[in-house]
């Protein structure tokens, strides 16, 4: 028995009104990556410092990876770290202050012009990052609990900074000559710090919790963690001494053997849970972001053939692209694809239904969204994926173009499923 | 295990009136997922008393898992006033599901 208790023991989650605007944000985000991709495609077959192709590439690591790993976060991180989320207004602050920069930038790049709209969209993300960073570490520090998982968010959350700061040097690189060299010679420090610090440490940081939660698997191997985390800070901390101060092409084999063995142990990790999983039936949303996985594999095989070329002096254009591509519309879109439907319709049904459960049947939140839609929308998506590389690879166009409209197809799929389930009205069955 | 107290067919029934309730995600119903630690009934007061457990801290369905079990128990037993508490001593683990609850997760 427990009279005079005045709270019933349960914990606060965050409110979907921090949760949701983010998420319709990046699904716009994508609508626009993909009908910029369609109408650009000639600039996919030449060198990656190109207007569109750099607009496209800000528009889906910001606008779309960023903003909905930023939304997500915000519900995933107190269940990481057994807290409550430090501050909503924050949250709030951190969303506005992208969801301006982001089209400063993304227009900047368009336009070519690293003027004023380039510096205060780039300024605007970093103070975006900066709230996002000071919610994240006074929620860990007030957290009682210690995870390996908040660790891998945190650590992530510090590289984007990083990223996002060396990004603001860059954009003012171009007016002022603030650093050693022209900022086109940093983009590759800029992307992988983006790319492993931030993506790869927070997808395997949040990934790995989430997985044994939603196959509910009795596989559990902290140790494992975290040594996938040391391998990745080991991999991505040597590129910078590398890139910085060593300048040797073959050495850059170096920080890709810890990174290929942080991605072996994570598919091992993966493949364990999956096995020791109590749920038999894995739905279609678990499936993708498995599948995802996988994908990480695409991007590191690219990433070995360019180190190749480079030390034979060569640089292929065509392969740095497939590279981007195969990180952002592939890995990172595939994790997207997955998770949002795993999640966006739990937080609407909990919006609608939460005062009604109990009390009669009530829809299951798979229900909320389309399957239908789901399944076409994975099909154009996984047509469109490898159409675009064979068109980047064998450099034809027209291949390109039908890629460009088969993506456009899945996130306008995407985007109308997305809403089906924003909108959804409350019903009761009989 | 579900741990019952008290009046055992009064506990049976509540348990029984649970069974209605799922884990939206799961698609188990909360009592053969184990989620269930207690069920009082103090006749002096007519009051339920009910412990439950989520399967993970700041479980983003908790709330509605919470209301659930108040929705259903004021449902089954109109004579009485509900209390629901969310206790994670123990904390949940997947051995708390039921013979049953592992029958449907395997099918």
């Amino acid at each position: 028995m427990f009279p005079g208790i005045t709270n019933n023991g349960l914990a606060k989650n965050t409110s979907y009104k921090v949760v949701l605007p983010f998420y319709v944000y990046a699904g716009l985000s994508f609508l626009v990556a993909t009908i910029f991709l369609l109408f650009s495609s000639s600039a996919f077959l030449q060198h990656y410092f190109h207007p569109r192709t750099l607009a496209i590439t800000h528009l889906m690591a910001l606008g779309w990876g960023t903003m909905m790993i930023l939304g997500a976060s915000h519900q995933l991180v107190p269940v990481l770290i057994e807290g409550k989320l430090y501050s909503n207004v924050l949250a709030h602050l951190s969303f506005g202050f992208s969801g301006i920069g982001i089209p400063l930038l993304v227009y900047s790049f368009c336009e070519f012009d690293f003027g004023w709209p380039a510096q205060s969209g780039a300024i605007l993300i970093n103070l975006s990052v900066l709230f996002y960073l000071i919610n994240m570490g006074i929620s860990m520090s007030k957290s009682k609990v210690e995870s390996v998982h908040a660790i891998f968010v945190f650590t992530a959350t510090l590289w984007l900074f990083i990223t996002t700061l060396v990004g603001l040097f860059l954009i003012y690189n171009f007016t002022y000559t603030i650093l050693s060299q022209d900022s086109l010679s940093y983009l590759p420090l800029h992307a992988h710090l983006g790319i492993i610090g931030w993506f790869l440490l927070l997808v395997i940081g949040v990934g790995s919790r989430l997985i044994l939660l939603f196959l509910i698997s009795k596989y559990n191997n902290t140790k494992l963690l975290w040594w996938i985390y040391s391998l990745i800070n080991i991999a991505l901390i040597s590129f910078i001494i590398i890139f910085l101060y060593i300048k040797i092409n073959w050495l850059y084999l170096i920080p890709l053997i810890p990174l290929a063995a942080s991605l072996v142990m994570f598919g091992y990790y993966c493949y364990q849970s999956y096995r020791n999983r109590i749920r038999k039936k894995v739905d279609e949303q678990v499936r993708l972001s498995l599948l995802s996985v996988l994908m990480m594999a695409l991007p590191l095989m690219f990433l070995l053939i360019i180190i190749l070329f480079l030390i034979f002096s060569k640089s292929n254009y065509h392969l740095i692209i497939t590279y981007g591509f195969a990180i952002f519309f592939g890995w990172i879109t595939a994790i997207i694809f997955g998770m949002t439907f795993k999640t966006l319709p739990f937080i609407v049904w909990n919006k609608v239904y939460h005062h009604k459960a109990g009390l009669g049947k009530t829809p299951n939140p798979k229900e909320l969204f389309s399957g239908k839609m789901f399944y076409w929308m994975s099909i154009s998506y996984l047509a469109g994926f490898v159409l675009f590389v064979t068109g980047v690879l064998v450099s034809k166009e027209f291949i390109i173009q039908i890629a460009g409209i088969l993506l456009l197809i899945t996130a306008v799929l995407y985007n109308s499923n997305l809403w089906k389930t924003l909108m959804h009205k409350p019903a009761t069955h009989e | 295990m579900n741990e019952i107290t008290n009046d055992k067919a009064k506990c049976e029934l509540a348990l029984e009136a649970l069974k209605s309730l799922e884990d939206p995600e799961i698609g188990l119903n909360v009592v053969d997922l184990g989620l269930i630690y207690q069920i009082d009934f103090d006749e002096n007061e007519k009051k339920i008393y009910c412990s439950h457990s989520l399967t993970t801290q700041f479980c983003p369905m908790g709330e509605s898992i919470s209301s659930g079990i108040l929705n259903a128990l004021e449902h089954a037993f109109a004579e009485y006033n509900v209390e629901v508490k969310v206790t994670f001593d123990p904390p949940w683990n997947s051995e708390k599901i039921s013979e049953e609850g592992r029958e449907f997760l395997n099918s």
